[in-house]
């Protein structure tokens, strides 16, 4: 069956999109805005992080619990967060409970209360995340790892730097709310058992009224030069991290990068999973996934190693994105089109999935993609074209980082 | 929803919850076993032989075998806890033949002495992960001191050492034990053909044999005590405290769930306003882990080291203060809604569904339909939550402190 995909843009510039799934008595939302922490103004890195805590405290003439309270008695699991490029407000709940779930929101992103005497709690929680990332080395690794890969403001820990939370004041986090937290550019997704036409009844009545336009968010620049570098950390596991450019949505050759990529870390007949654990066994976990920005697309590669064996395993996994430039088999490719298109349909039975991904979609392309596009791309691609592709585009000038007691020779990257 | 059962001779068990509008099939293989069935020179061995699994067969080699997963573009997987070991996958429909096939065949591995050292390696990597993961290492060491001997308290991962030592031998006697057909079952949900799935589990399994695997079903004795784990590499503080709770098969599980996320269930709880709307934690919650003839109120909170009194306190307060007076009918009516809604969206998808059903079948030889279960949160009343407090389940707790402390830090 043909999904049911539409889309409005409202005169202010909020942009609504619905998919209805009509055997679902379940529905999710995703709301984005798009000033995220790389918006942070300088000198107040973690702003988007801190602000993210405070509009959910009070909003409209409901203080912090009453709108706590109010979001519970809908059953709406919530979800959402802050992005380098965006700040989302997701959530999950059954159809009926929609309208009252955004009427709550529409209090959320338009008229929080920020009450002043709680941004010192805020920051605290902040100031705290920051912290626990000396306890998490896999995501401090991949923190560090964006830093050094986006030159500048863009890369910018999106919790925020320590004292730089504690120069926030509360003036800033009124003006910083003015400044993102703008009708244009702004996005909704609903996907689930809902009407189009009763959603966007519902949006006109609660968003209509909503204005302004946010800080635009400067270019994403990929680092171009190869670089290694160590974090010393005393940890059981020496992290590895791997970034390298890839392709942006829109591009001729994304479907060929994905499936590139697929044929690299699909599952686990895949050759990184292959060649650095089944045969090898240096790690439990290892993998490649792509992360798609505005106008840009990269890589990012992974695998956890005890000291004594991350040379071999550094060299192995640089070795294996290397070789896929000598081409990939008809098989490998049927592979990495079967589990691609598999995970659509999946992705697809979910509401949660949907709203996230058209709300990216429409962020990054200015549309929803539907299925059957993304199908008709994947299926297109043949073996003579991505062997192409590969060889053309083989991942190169790669920017290492590793986290743990020791540094690991890097030779060539 | 239609649902189907089926015991072939052998004693395999087959369920399934079909969903004509699913897009795909779910399926999985549910053994029973786990740590808990383990001795202590085998530790670790349940979970071992789960990835071993994956291993080959006489029909297959281990390439095969992640080869044909991926030819199927299946999402599949597999985890060890305690009590229970699950392989599982989701496919599209037009694959439900292949999956069974491979994932039977997969029931009788080969276990090859070569694979098994490859294997090794991994598996201790795995270890490794976890001792940089705190949580991980709190939730171990609570697990331990709370059941005192009890095997629910055994390690899944085991350590270093012992698996180590492990040699393919002792594996391969635990799994001729373990996985009989008669503590197998096989369950499927979404969009699946059940008669095809029959004849096809029938005809896979007809050489397997019964054999005895029991299980000791004793109750862990309730158990209050106090341990820090001195660890000077961590930033913050890792608190858990352990309580007892009601078994999976009971009915009061329903009210274990309600009061579980109306104390600590993420934002909106009593712990959430008490410790980290203020700031004071980042991080706490309290969920109901229910076993085999047990089950436990597990809390967690993670804060800064010069907090630990203060939040520990707190949370011992929130969880008297709730056993002395019970919950309000408004705080329960929120925490039965979270708790439907999250059921009607986990079940969205097949493989959302499968451990829900598999698990009902494991605990109670029964398959209780989604909207009859969600009914039975939302029917927890007052009365009951009380009665299960009455019980004084939080007057008996099990306290773990893990972070850069002092081993005898006051007021701990």
């Amino acid at each position: 069956m043909a999904q049911q995909i539409k889309t409005h843009h409202f005169p202010n510039g909020l942009t609504l999109t619905v998919e209805t799934m009509p055997h679902l008595r379940s529905a999710s939302w995703t709301l984005l805005i798009p000033a995220g922490s790389a918006t942070d103004p300088s000198g107040r890195s973690g702003a988007a992080q801190v602000l993210n805590g405070m509009i959910y405290r009070g909003a409209g003439d409901r203080d912090a619990r009453a709108l706590s309270d109010a979001v519970d008695d809908l059953g709406v699991q919530r979800g959402g967060g802050v992005d380098r490029e965006y700040m989302t407000l997701s959530g999950a709940l059954l159809a009926d409970d929609l309208p009252a779930a955004l009427a709550l929101y529409a209090d959320i992103v338009q008229r929080p209360q920020l009450p002043v005497d709680e941004l010192d709690a805020e920051r605290a929680l902040a100031v705290q995340a920051v912290q626990s990332l000396q306890d998490r080395p896999a995501q401090r690794l991949f923190q560090e790892l964006n830093r050094i890969y986006f030159p500048g403001n863009f890369g910018r820990p999106t919790l925020g730097e320590i004292d730089e939370l504690g120069a926030l004041t509360p003036g800033d986090l009124q003006a910083d709310h003015q400044a993102r937290f703008c009708s244009d550019g702004a996005i909704l997704a609903v996907a689930g058992g809902v009407e189009f036409e009763a959603v966007k009844a519902t949006v006109e009545q609660l968003f209509g009224n909503w204005a302004g336009k946010g800080p635009s968010t400067p270019a994403v620049k990929l680092r171009d030069e190869p670089l290694y570098h160590h974090l010393p950390q005393d940890t059981a596991q020496t992290q590895i991290g791997v970034a390298y450019a890839g392709f942006p949505l829109g591009d001729p050759e994304y479907y060929m990068a994905r499936l590139a990529l697929n044929v690299l870390s699909g599952g686990m007949g895949a050759r990184l999973f292959t060649e650095v654990r089944e045969k090898r066994g240096l790690v439990y976990s290892v993998g490649a996934s792509p992360r798609v920005l505005k106008g840009v697309g990269m890589v990012l590669g992974y695998a956890g190693t005890q000291p004594e064996r991350a040379q071999e395993t550094v060299d192995v996994l640089l070795g294996e994105l290397r070789r896929i430039k000598a081409g990939v088999s008809a098989d490998e490719l049927e592979r990495a089109r079967t589990g691609l298109l598999a995970a659509l349909v999946m992705a697809g039975e979910a509401t949660g999935s949907r709203a996230g991904s058209m709300a990216a979609d429409i962020f990054l392309l200015g549309r929803p993609r539907t299925l059957d596009e993304i199908r008709d791309a994947v299926e297109g691609v043949t073996l003579a074209a991505l062997n192409e592709h590969v060889s053309t585009h083989a991942p190169t000038n790669f920017t290492v980082l590793t986290l743990g007691p020791a540094p690991v020779e890097i030779h060539s990257i | 929803m239609r649902y189907d059962q089926a015991t072939l001779p052998n004693g395999l068990q087959i369920i399934g919850e079909h969903n004509p509008d699913a897009q795909s099939v779910a399926l999985g293989f549910f053994a029973r076993t786990g740590s808990r069935d383990e001795t202590p020179e085998i530790s670790g061995v349940s979970h071992f032989l789960e990835h071993m699994m994956f291993k080959g067969t006489e029909r297959r080699s281990p390439e095969d075998v992640n080869r044909e997963f991926d030819e199927m573009g299946a999402n599949y997987n597999a985890f060890t806890s305690e009590e229970n070991t699950v392989y599982f996958g989701a496919v599209l429909p037009k694959f439900q033949g292949q999956l069974v096939d491979l994932l039977a065949d997969m029931m009788r591995p080969t276990l090859r002495t070569s694979d098994f050292d490859t294997e090794k390696k991994v598996i201790l990597e795995e270890i490794a992960m976890y001792k940089d993961r705190p949580q991980s290492v709190l939730f171990d060491v609570a697990r331990e001191t709370y059941h005192h001997g009890h095997p629910l308290g055994n390690s899944v991962l085991g350590s270093t050492e012992s698996i180590t030592a492990l040699e393919r031998d002792r594996m391969l006697e635990y799994f001729e034990r373990r996985y009989a057909p008669n503590n197998l079952l096989l369950v499927l949900t979404g969009n699946y053909d059940w008669t095809g799935a029959v004849a096809q589990a029938t005809a896979a399994s007809a050489t397997w044999q019964p054999a005895d695997a029991p299980r000791a079903l004793s109750a862990p004795e309730p158990y209050a005590y106090e341990r820090m784990v001195a660890d000077p590499k961590r930033d913050r503080v890792y608190i858990a405290l352990v309580a007892p709770a009601p078994a999976a098969q009971t009915a009061e599980r329903f009210a274990a769930e309600v009061l579980a996320a109306a104390v600590g269930g993420g934002e909106g709880s009593r712990l959430y306003w008490a410790l980290v709307h203020g700031g004071l934690a980042d991080s706490v919650g309290l969920w109901y882990d229910s076993s085999d003839g047990a089950g436990a109120f597990y809390t967690y909170a993670s804060c800064s080291p010069e907090r630990v009194q203060e939040v520990l306190q707190i949370i011992r307060a929130t969880l008297e203060t709730a056993q002395r007076d019970g919950l309000s009918e408004d705080e329960l009516a929120r925490a039965r809604r979270k708790i439907a809604s999250g059921l009607m969206l986990g079940a969205e998808t097949p493989m959302g569904r499968l451990t829900a059903v598999g698990f009902d079948w494991v605990y109670r030889k029964a398959v209780m339909p989604l909207n009859e279960v969600a009914d039975h949160y939302l029917a927890v009343t007052p009365t009951e939550v009380a009665k299960l407090l009455q019980t004084q389940p939080f007057a008996t707790l099990t306290v773990v402190v893990l972070g850069p402390l002092a081993e005898a830090t006051p007021g701990l």
